[in-house]
């Protein structure tokens, strides 16, 4: 069904990714414009900002990039993830158990950690996706519990000291490793990781996932292999995760399974769905709102929590459907 | 309006002055202690011994007045980085602190990239020591050290089995793990290894366990808040043999929740001000300044703070380079909790723990 | 210990385990079989039940002594207390969302679940508080096991607060219209059932159980904390998926075969106490797995 101009939003099969904001940038000039923006002032605010502001927003960018990845398990197939923490940690670690106790080149083990995501996105993914939905949530959340407890008691994994001195990477000269550095990675992994959901947003797979959401069984009458979508989604979800946890190792050079625990996974959910639901920008959003706020409200001490548990109770209430303006009618 | 050349020139020599010299500046450190979350109290304990120990080295003038920067890691690796960034990003001069070690060890290199001496006054798991870049000296004695003083006490009691419960984070599995190896190979045997979660509150399962394998002793690797509750089940279970905790539930806190069954429990401690023959004018001086008693890591901060400004002061400034070589060449005498100086790899020269014994609700020295 | 006696006082753990297990999946069984949420705050309850009980022990001790009678007396304010609070979070968090997308709500549920964490964890500093009332130590012995009062209380309260639940969600009016309302809310609308009034019910009967487990595991532990509720939330949550969500003999199953399974899973040899959460996770993946709905859970019907 193509979207004629002028139709009303309430009938879009494809919404725009602009959401609401897409009454204000209606031309793709003014979305040109507001992304070269938006991608000048994210280049400059190192330095414009500082290094503490640097390290925040670097924190910001790992989590948009995993929000993005949830958002599509989540967001785009609707299989609700309480353990996507599981991905991130598997990353993690392959990247320091290859580049510290193996001695690996950092580059060569992604590959290495992004096949391991997948094969655990198989292994977990294939005989619980034909799952109903609240099942599916406590088998993923047992499946994270469980990578972090063999994380904690395995010596390979340096048990629950964690590995520390993984060593920073090198690309063509350029050594990986002030916090700078990391920001203009994460951002640029941030970008890839922004097109890619995109372009699956428009796919044929993504098609298939908005018909899977809203209706299974008539999903299955089209002929849609329910399970082998639902399975892509999670794979893919897991690929986004691995690589946003390989970074994130070099990037902290030391790793234990404290960082992988379920609060983790919750944060990440509470990225997605605060953000709102589906929407790239407003996942992104979601993923700032969640690193920033605890940092802003530093200052408060020990109430900062409790604000920031407070502030999300209240905007769950007045707005479910996230943050992100929707632009379209009930 | 045009600026007088002699104000000018006042205003460059001004600033010349400011600018280069530490000495009888502002000197700002950092704290980095859990000031939210479970461990608080024992973070903000850590705070108020900064505080007071820099409060009197103001009052006794001298030349550099220091002030504190607070970070809070909340026990966490990641909110320890960003704490510890914000800190480096603070115009602090040396850093202070570190109490839980999983949270700790992640800022290391953090620290040691912006070159800041790291003086670190209760994390102590043996994992520190590999990942220090060369700038933190740790002034509680470590993981090795408790488990070398616990095989001495063992050894004399003549103990052959021994059941190790632990809590499955950093500090508590280091030192289970120590003392496992240490009890191993002088010939004994670990008759059971326990892991528990944090917060779960039955621990009947390990309880029956561990009455099943008899062993001569259980040692309790992990901290008071499961510490408690665990002793108490221990003991209801009908667990008779001897009970040993390590530094992690030395605290007053332990009694309130074993009650009855801390009677006779054993303890690795780090000096605690009722130990230390000096201690008693700062206790009484923090319990004036703060209406509450010192806990356990109060002494050893108060003389973390004391060395480092006695450093500060033999570099004659906060050139970083140099206050590390003066740490490292430190022969501090005046700790409350005895004196300080270091080894090779920046792990007190000496072990600081002692044995105590619960007897009347409080810890006494044992015999 | 010879095995037997070590098997069956692992059985006695695992079956008072099971018990607080049972007590919490039942509310979360519950609430889910009527407003089909996953009520992450439930844990929650738990621990706000343990502290009102803690709070009305404190209070009157003075007046009812610190033994039995206090207990009880506590455990029934902390059900009151907690009951009410579930009725105020559903009326507040809930019921505005409930047309709201599935996830949403859900992550309501998580906002308060940190609400109640975080106020707790402000109010106590983070503190473990000790609950200690006199109980004694006596008990009964069965030759190599000994099980003492406090187990039997124990076992006996849970019994009969399930029992109780059983008859009232069976026999009573408001039971069938909560069954009648888990099966299909807009039909029982239609029916002229009022659908508000027993989600509230519903809400007050699944917190005033977990208050009391709360209140109760408090004094047998010995312990109150403002972490308390994550945990047995968490093991809560899957004791009522083994048993089959939406199921109250599947909440009650499940919490007793979870308990067990973390019992003999600290004693197996190849498992232990490292591994028993692990074990437990693949068991509860394998029955789904092996039976998509549950042990006791309803097979849903295939829609043409």
């Amino acid at each position: 069904m193509a979207l004629q101009p002028g139709s009303p939003k309430s009938l879009e099969v494809r919404p725009s990714a602009w959401g609401g904001l897409a009454t204000i940038l209606d031309t793709p000039q003014k979305r040109g414009v507001a992304i070269v923006l938006l991608l000048a002032f994210m280049a400059v605010a190192p330095i414009a900002f500082g290094p503490y502001a640097t390290v925040i927003l670097t924190n910001a960018l790992l989590y948009a990039i995993l929000a993005l990845g949830l958002n599509i398990v989540v967001g785009y197939a609707g299989l609700l993830d309480l353990g996507y923490a599981a991905f991130f940690a598997v990353g993690a670690y392959s990247i320091g158990i290859l580049t510290t106790t193996y001695g690996w080149n950092f580059w060569a083990a992604i590959p290495v950690a992004v096949l391991a995501a997948v094969l655990a996105g198989i292994i977990i993914g294939g005989p619980t996706l034909r799952l109903r939905s609240d099942y599916l949530a406590i088998v993923t959340l047992g499946f994270g519990e469980i990578v972090r407890i063999t994380a904690r008691n395995l010596e390979i994994t340096g048990r629950a000291s964690g590995i520390i001195g993984i060593e920073q990477p090198w690309l063509f000269g350029w050594h990986i490793a002030t916090s700078r550095d990391f920001y203009y990675v994460f951002l640029i992994l941030t970008v890839i990781g922004i097109l890619v959901s995109v372009r699956l947003s428009r796919s044929r797979l993504g098609r298939a996932w908005l018909y899977v959401r809203h209706d299974e069984d008539a999903a299955e009458a089209m002929g849609i292999n329910r399970v082998r979508v639902k399975l892509a989604a999670y794979i893919i979800g897991a690929i986004y995760g691995a690589i946003g946890g390989a970074f994130f190792a070099v990037n902290f050079t030391a790793i234990s399974p404290q960082s992988f625990s379920f609060q983790q996974s919750t944060l990440f959910l509470m990225a997605v769905v605060l953000g709102g639901m589906g929407k790239i920008p407003g996942v992104i959003l979601g993923a700032f709102v969640v690193v920033l706020g605890p940092e802003l409200l530093r200052d408060l001490g020990s109430f900062r929590y409790l604000v920031f548990a407070v502030g999300l109770l209240l905007i769950m209430l007045f707005r479910p459907s996230g943050i992100w303006p929707t632009g379209s009618r009930r | 309006m045009r600026l007088p050349a002699n104000s000018a020139l006042a205003g460059l020599t001004l600033a010349l002055v400011l600018g280069t010299a530490s000495y009888g500046a502002d000197i700002k450190i950092g704290v980095l202690v859990p000031t939210t979350g479970g461990q608080a109290t024992y973070g903000q304990d850590m705070a108020n011994a900064v505080q007071l120990a820099m409060d009197e080295i103001n009052k006794a003038g001298g030349g550099n007045t220091y002030s504190s920067v607070v970070g809070d890691d909340g026990c966490d690796p990641q909110a320890a980085v960003n704490a510890a960034t914000k800190l480096v990003s603070s115009g602090i001069s040396a850093v202070i602190g570190g109490y839980c070690s999983g949270a700790t060890i992640p800022t290391l290199k953090i620290f040691g990239d912006a070159k800041l001496p790291f003086i670190i006054t209760a994390a102590n798991s043996t994992k520190l020591i590999p990942a220090n870049p060369g700038n933190a000296f740790m002034i509680n004695s470590t993981g090795n050290d408790q488990v070398a003083k616990a095989m001495e006490v063992w050894k004399a009691k003549g103990f052959k089995s021994l059941a190790i419960v632990n809590e499955g984070d950093a500090y508590s599995q280091d030192l289970a793990t120590l003392a496992q190896k240490s009890f191993t190979d002088a010939g004994g045997t670990v008759a059971d290894f326990e892991t528990v979660n944090h917060g779960e509150q039955d621990f009947s399962a390990v309880v029956t366990k561990i009455k099943a394998a008899a062993p001569d002793a259980v040692f309790w690797t992990a901290y008071d808040d499961d510490g408690g509750p665990f002793i108490k089940q221990l003991r209801e279970g009908g667990y008779q043999g001897a009970i040993f905790v390590g530094d992690g539930s030395t605290s007053a806190n332990l009694f309130k929740l074993a009650g009855d069954a801390a009677e006779g429990v054993f303890a690795f401690s780090s000096p605690t001000a009722e130990f230390l023959p000096n201690a008693k004018a700062f206790s009484d001086a923090y319990q004036a300044k703060f209406n509450v008693a010192p806990s356990s890591y109060g002494p050893l901060t108060y003389d973390g703070m004391k060395l480092l400004a006695d450093a500060i002061g033999k570099a004659g400034g906060t050139d970083s380079a140099k206050v590390m070589a003066a740490l490292q060449a430190a022969d501090y005498k005046d700790g409350i909790a005895g004196e300080i100086s270091f080894r090779p790899d920046h792990t007190l020269a000496r072990s600081n723990f002692v044995v105590v014994v619960g007897k009347g609700g409080t810890w006494t020295l044992a015999q | 210990m010879t095995l037997t006696t070590l098997i069956a006082q692992q059985l006695v753990n695992g079956l008072v385990l099971g018990s607080f297990y049972a007590l919490v999946a039942l509310g979360y069984t519950m609430v889910f079989g009527v407003v089909k949420l996953l009520n992450f705050a439930h844990g929650d309850l738990y621990m706000t039940g343990a502290f009102a009980g803690f709070g009305a022990f404190s209070l009157l001790s003075g007046g009812l002594g610190t033994g039995w009678f206090g207990v009880a007396v506590s455990v029934l304010c902390a059900m009151f207390a907690v009951g009410i609070l579930g009725v105020i979070i559903e009326r507040i968090a809930y019921a505005p969302m409930l047309k709201a997308p599935r996830l949403s709500i859900l992550i309501t549920a998580l906002a308060v679940s940190l609400v109640l964490q975080n106020s707790m964890l402000t109010l106590t500093a983070g503190q473990f508080i000790p609950f200690g009332p006199k109980l004694g130590f006596g008990g009964i012995d069965l030759g190599p096991i000994f099980i003492n009062y406090k187990q039997i209380a124990l076992a006996v309260v849970a019994a009969l607060l399930m029992l109780g639940l059983e008859l009232f969600v069976s026999r009573t009016q408001y039971g069938r219209a909560m069954r009648a309302v888990s099966v299909d809310k807009d039909m029982s609308e239609l029916m002229g059932i009022d659908v508000n009034r027993i989600i509230l019910v519903t809400f007050f009967l699944g917190s005033a159980l977990a208050g009391a487990a709360g209140t109760m595991a408090g004094a047998y532990y010995g312990s109150i904390n403002y972490f308390m509720g994550f945990l047995i939330g968490l093991k809560a949550f899957t004791a009522a998926v083994i048993g089959g969500i939406g199921s109250i003999p599947g909440a009650m199953l499940g919490g007793l075969v979870l308990g067990l399974l973390e019992s003999f899973g600290t004693t197996l040899p190849g498992i232990g106490s490292e591994w028993k959460d692990v074990f437990s996770f693949t068991v509860l993946i394998l029955v789904l797995v092996l039976k998509p709905t549950g042990l006791l859970g309803k097979s849903e019907q295939e829609r043409m």
